[in-house]
């Protein structure tokens, strides 16, 4: 949970309960020079994005303590938030709908292939720059 | 009155019986009516007899009349042809007086009074009719005295008030006969009648009756088995009607009860069938969750490994990592399997005398050697610890409870396993100081997939180890239980019935 200081460098949350797969979206998106937050549950993880204010989440659904459902929509009510694009990764393959409409903008079912994440995370974040 | 417990109970027999009953009465009515009849006839009979002996008698008046006629020409006259009228009369009168004695005898009275009658005709011919006309033929004059004309007269006067007398009594017997029969007929008439309108009342009656304890029961029947064919497993009938119709009615009742019974059975039978449908699709999709996150690790890294330089020192790490998700989902797919067929009551479960001691022996050094930071303090008697089951069973479950105390103790520390035996109960012990159960997961830490924030402190599993401890226990007769406080630790233990030494 430490953050690696660089003035240009993004910042991507990821909340996810597995520490392998953790890793495993550390490295998929490692070599963009994205700087990295983890948290291993639901409250954690909405704690840190308030705190951190990161410029992408990766959230899994099946989270202790809070759902990433629930995550999600507290993101999206809140003020400061409600913008930060969200991929929601989950196991549940079916539960694509559901994290759409509660705000996701891009959807990966597990097992991913690590440069379909990259590449969903790339896509946000350029979004991001041309609207800033 | 006939009182109702003496009414036959069978339909049947009521049937009979009364169908008899209105035949006889109808027999008997019509017997009635051919006696009225009968003697109709026979009135008539006697009324023809009755002028027919009138006749006769007439007859006979008439022949004496003649005699008397020819009698009083002869004396008077002299004239020997104005005796005709006797000498006829005379030769008539043997066989009329035959057949009227041979019609007036139909009574002792009758024959009595037609005697006299005859008698006295018998005198005044014998007495003084052949005397006079012999008389008259021998000297004329003597007979036509006053004197003899008188005597006549009386003579005959007398006869003549004998068939006055005979006419009037037959008149009026026959009158009385008639009048007689006439009044039998009548009455036999009236009382064929009454039985004939009695019957017909009876017949309607009897319809009545038959409609009532027949057809209309008959009908309700129809009406509730079509209520019954459209679905309506409620319906029940009033039990109405005697004999074999209530016979009837309960019967229908009782098939309606069972229908009902067992259309709910399979209702029930349905809703546990559904239950268990969404159980199993439940645990798809739950096996189906829980193998696509090691699954992802594994094809993640492989994907790294393969498309990505990396170092030396990494390319090891990832590899670890694979081949531990590997081992895991091997681990899960063996879970399920076993859970599948403890569900089924599939699982084969050895019968062996099994040394429970010597089971949590080996376990123990086995993973005595996988955690440098726990201390694994074993206390076993002396003696085995001897049950009846299956040694491989058993020590999975010994190592499902150790493997937890291992991983929900993070931090290192004391395990304590221990094993006794009192009052034929052997019982197994395994105690952490762990992180201990949450009170909340406490109610269902035996069920699928619980975990608690085991995930949260990546403590890995497959959330079915306690559920299968637990079934397993069971099938050896005993049972698994704990106790646990946060943050300080918990203490599973199980009991099983100890097999005798033998």
């Amino acid at each position: 949970m430490t953050a690696i200081t660089e003035t240009a460098a993004k910042t991507v949350l990821i909340c996810e309960d597995d520490a392998n797969l953790r890793t495993l979206v550390r490295l998929a998106l490692g070599e963009e020079g994205y700087c990295f937050y983890e948290a291993p549950d639901g409250p954690s993880g909405l704690a840190l994005a308030r705190r951190t204010r990161p410029d992408l989440i990766v959230l899994d659904l099946m989270l202790p303590g809070r759902s990433g459902l629930d995550v999600l929509q507290e993101l999206r009510t809140s003020t400061d938030l409600a913008e930060t694009p969200v991929i929601v990764i989950s196991a549940w393959s079916h539960s694509d709908d559901a994290a759409v409409e509660a705000g996701a903008d891009r959807f990966v079912a597990k097992p991913f292939d690590p440069d379909e994440l990259r590449d969903a995370a790339v896509a946000l974040l350029e979004d991001d720059r041309a609207q800033a | 009155m006939l009182k109702r417990d003496t009414l036959p109970r069978s339909l049947s027999a009521r049937l009979v019986a009364g169908s008899a009953v209105l035949a006889l009465l109808v027999v008997a009515a019509f017997g009635v009516l051919v006696y009225a009849v009968t003697t109709l006839d026979d009135a008539t009979k006697r009324e023809r007899h009755a002028k027919a002996v009138t006749a006769e008698t007439l007859q006979l008046e008439r022949l004496v009349l003649d005699l008397d006629t020819g009698l009083r020409g002869f004396v008077l006259s002299g004239k020997q042809d104005l005796l005709a009228p006797w000498t006829s009369a005379r030769a008539a009168l043997p066989g009329q007086k035959r057949a009227f004695l041979r019609l007036a005898s139909t009574t002792a009275d009758e024959r009595r009074r037609a005697r006299t009658l005859v008698t006295s005709i018998d005198q005044y011919v014998a007495d003084y009719a052949v005397p006079v006309v012999d008389i008259a033929r021998t000297s004329p004059a003597a007979t036509r005295q006053q004197i003899v004309s008188l005597e006549g007269a009386s003579q005959l006067k007398t006869v003549r008030g004998h068939f006055a007398d005979f006419l009037s009594r037959e008149s009026a017997l026959a009158a009385a006969r008639t009048s007689a029969a006439q009044r039998r007929s009548n009455e036999a008439i009236a009382a064929a009648v009454a039985g004939l309108i009695a019957s017909a009342l009876l017949i309607v009656g009897f319809g009545l009756y038959l409609s009532r304890s027949i057809a209309r029961p008959a009908q309700a029947v129809a009406q509730g088995a079509a209520r019954l064919a459209g679905g309506d497993l409620t319906t029940r009938l009033v039990p109405q009607g005697v004999g074999e119709i209530e016979e009837l009615t309960r019967a229908f009742n009782e098939m309606a009860e069972r229908l009902e019974a067992s259309r709910r059975e399979l209702e029930e039978q349905n809703e546990r069938l559904r239950e268990s449908e969404r159980a199993k699709s439940d645990l798809v999709s739950i096996v189906a969750h829980e193998l696509r996150t090691p699954l992802a690790s594994v094809l993640g890294f492989t994907s790294v490994l393969l498309q990505r330089e990396v170092t030396e020192e990494q390319r090891r790490e990832y590899l670890g990592i694979i081949e531990a998700q590997a081992h895991r989902l091997a681990a899960l797919v063996n879970d399920f399997l076993d859970v599948q067929h403890l569900e089924e009551g599939r699982l084969s479960i050895a019968q062996e005398l099994v040394d429970v001691g010597s089971v949590v022996r080996e376990q123990t050094e086995l993973f005595a050697g996988q955690s440098p930071k726990h201390l694994l303090d074993v206390s076993l008697p002396p003696t085995p610890l001897p049950v009846r089951g299956d040694s491989n069973r058993l020590a999975q479950v010994v190592a499902n409870l150790l493997s937890n105390a291992i991983k929900y103790s993070p931090g290192g520390g004391v395990v304590r396993v221990a094993g006794k035996q009192a009052d034929h109960v052997v019982r197994v012990s395994i105690q952490d100081e762990g992180v201990g159960i949450p009170p909340e997961l406490q109610r269902d830490i035996f069920g699928k997939f619980v975990r608690g924030h085991a995930t949260a402190n990546g403590i890995e599993g497959s959330g079915l180890g306690l559920a299968i401890s637990r079934s397993l226990v069971e099938a050896h007769g005993g049972r698994i239980d704990f106790k646990s406080t946060t943050g300080r630790g918990s203490t599973f233990w199980f009991e099983l019935p100890s097999a005798s030494p033998d």
